[in-house]
């Protein structure tokens, strides 16, 4: 009962900072690099079964090195990000599966429920809480350089610096939500609640609203469902999610 | 009395790109207070870019700029790409200034956008609507410098009016200074105090009567340019 209580408040707090992360990466277009570098996680999470150390923190190592990776890659060169980055996740996702032992790999790409232990719900939830916390500083120049890279520039905002910024709190926001969600299915908590609430939203108060709201109802579905059946939370919040987007479709032209 | 430093001096202002031939060479010009300097030239002449490099998205490669202590500096791009489903109405667009000294509604005010715009996103106003906003958006923190890449683009008649109206209000109420990239060489010649004419290579400086010639235009332009610069057009 505490662990169900302990594991549901950590995922409102999940899908509450990857519902806001989410809508950034919508507005700025940015939903393949941010699925691409959730694979990245897996070689950290192997390595920390086979030595013995939370699986979240070398996933969130990996995660973290990777985000620099992009972020000097597109400072420094012209390369077409997405090549680099499919190369490089693709390549990580293969090590990580050949690390990983056969029955262990089903949780790590579609997430559990029962394997998230009481340190990595509280980790979860202060991660959570600083991700909010972050954003909440930082709102406006994170969203002006996104939606005006131009604009920020003449207003002194360094645009490289809110990138890196973002990168960062996109790793931390996937280091904490794929415990639930695994790191095949992190869209669906992070992409397509905010792709949902676009599609409904009028304005920037409900878009952001809304896709916390989907995130927190989709992930809130996956963690109910799995703690009384045996299919993986990532199946069942991916699912939620893609049938509210479905849902959404006919607001899209009224709005 | 001494006379007060230039708000702007920019000195042989040179931009290249990655080993590609030159896109400003050795552009030099300054810019007092009250000034309105018009940037005149052809496509490709590197106007944008030279407001670009003013705001720093840009390095030159050779040449210095300095701007008086104090200044501040508003800036309305040329183009700004708005997504048709960005959930974002204009009062969450002009919420994001940062340190604004108008309200968004006197800021909507002076750039001739009545209050009930507000709710409206973003992405399904006109481009010449866009351009209104985002002059709101460039003169909300009282700048004393303002910098305007071709604002009457896709702006009807009214509109530009409108637009040159506001120029010449913040010019002479409140002493904002003005370096304007335009197309519209009647308009120019009416309200510019300054003409640079630029093809990558600064080809005139100087009022609008001794720069605005039919030899500047056709070095600029071509031979036939002249034949379409009406300025009685606009005269009161």
């Amino acid at each position: 009962m505490e662990h169900a209580l302990l594991t549901t408040t950590a995922g409102i707090f999940v899908a509450a900072a990857s519902g806001i992360i989410g809508s950034f990466l919508v507005l700025r277009k940015m939903t393949l690099i941010s699925d691409a570098l959730s694979h990245v996680a897996l070689p950290g999470i192997a390595l920390g079964i086979l030595f013995s150390f939370e699986p979240l923190l070398g996933g969130l190592g990996f995660l973290f090195v990777a985000a620099l990776l992009i972020w000097k890659i597109e400072e420094k060169t012209k390369l077409a990000i997405e090549s680099v980055t499919g190369v490089l996740f693709v390549s990580a996702l293969a090590i990580g599966t050949l690390l990983i032992e056969e029955h262990e790999l089903l949780e790590a790409f579609f997430g559990s429920v029962e394997s998230v232990t009481f340190a990595e719900a509280l980790l979860q939830i202060g991660l959570s809480l600083i991700i909010l916390g972050i954003m909440a500083k930082f709102w406006k120049p994170l969203l002006l350089t996104s939606i005006a890279p131009d604009l920020s520039a003449a207003e002194k905002i360094s645009r490289s610096r809110m990138e890196l910024l973002l990168l960062i709190l996109i790793a931390l926001t996937i280091t904490i939500g794929i415990s639930f969600v695994g790191v095949l299915l992190m869209s669906a908590l992070l992409i397509i609640p905010a792709a949902t609430a676009r599609n409904i939203a009028h304005n920037l108060t409900a878009f952001v609203v809304l896709s916390v709201t989907f995130a927190i109802i989709s992930l809130g579905s996956g963690i109910g469902i799995a703690t009384i059946t045996e299919i993986n939370p990532g199946i069942i919040t991916a699912l939620v999610s893609a049938g509210l987007f479905v849902i959404s479709l006919p607001f899209t032209k009224k709005s | 009395m001494e006379e007060k430093k230039p708000i702007l001096t920019a000195r042989n202002i040179s931009v290249a790109f990655n080993g590609m031939p030159p896109v400003l060479t050795n552009v030099s010009f300054e810019v007092k207070d009250k000034d309105m300097l018009a940037v005149i030239g052809p496509n490709g002449a590197g106007k944008s870019v030279l407001l670009k490099t003013l705001i720093g998205i840009i390095k030159p490669t050779a040449g210095n700029f300095s701007f008086r202590s104090g200044t501040t500096i508003g800036y309305l791009p040329q183009r700004f790409h708005v997504d048709y489903y960005l959930p974002m109405t204009i009062k969450e667009f002009l919420g994001l200034k940062p340190h604004p000294k108008y309200s968004i509604d006197e800021a909507l005010g002076l750039v001739n956008i009545g209050n009930d715009w507000k709710g409206k996103k973003l992405g399904l106003i006109s481009s010449g609507q866009l351009q209104q906003v985002l002059l709101a958006w460039s003169i909300m923190h009282q700048p004393n410098l303002l910098l305007v890449d071709e604002p009457t683009e896709n702006v009807d008649i009214g509109g530009q009016e409108s637009i040159y109206h506001l120029l010449h209000h913040l010019k002479e109420k409140l002493g904002t200074a003005v370096v304007i990239v335009s197309h519209d060489l009647t308009a120019v010649s009416h309200h510019a105090s300054n003409v640079l004419c630029i093809n990558t290579h600064r080809v005139c400086y100087g009022p609008p009567e001794l720069t605005i010639t039919k030899e500047s235009i056709s070095s600029l332009y071509g031979e036939k340019a002249f034949l379409h610069y009406h300025p009685h057009k606009h005269e009161h």
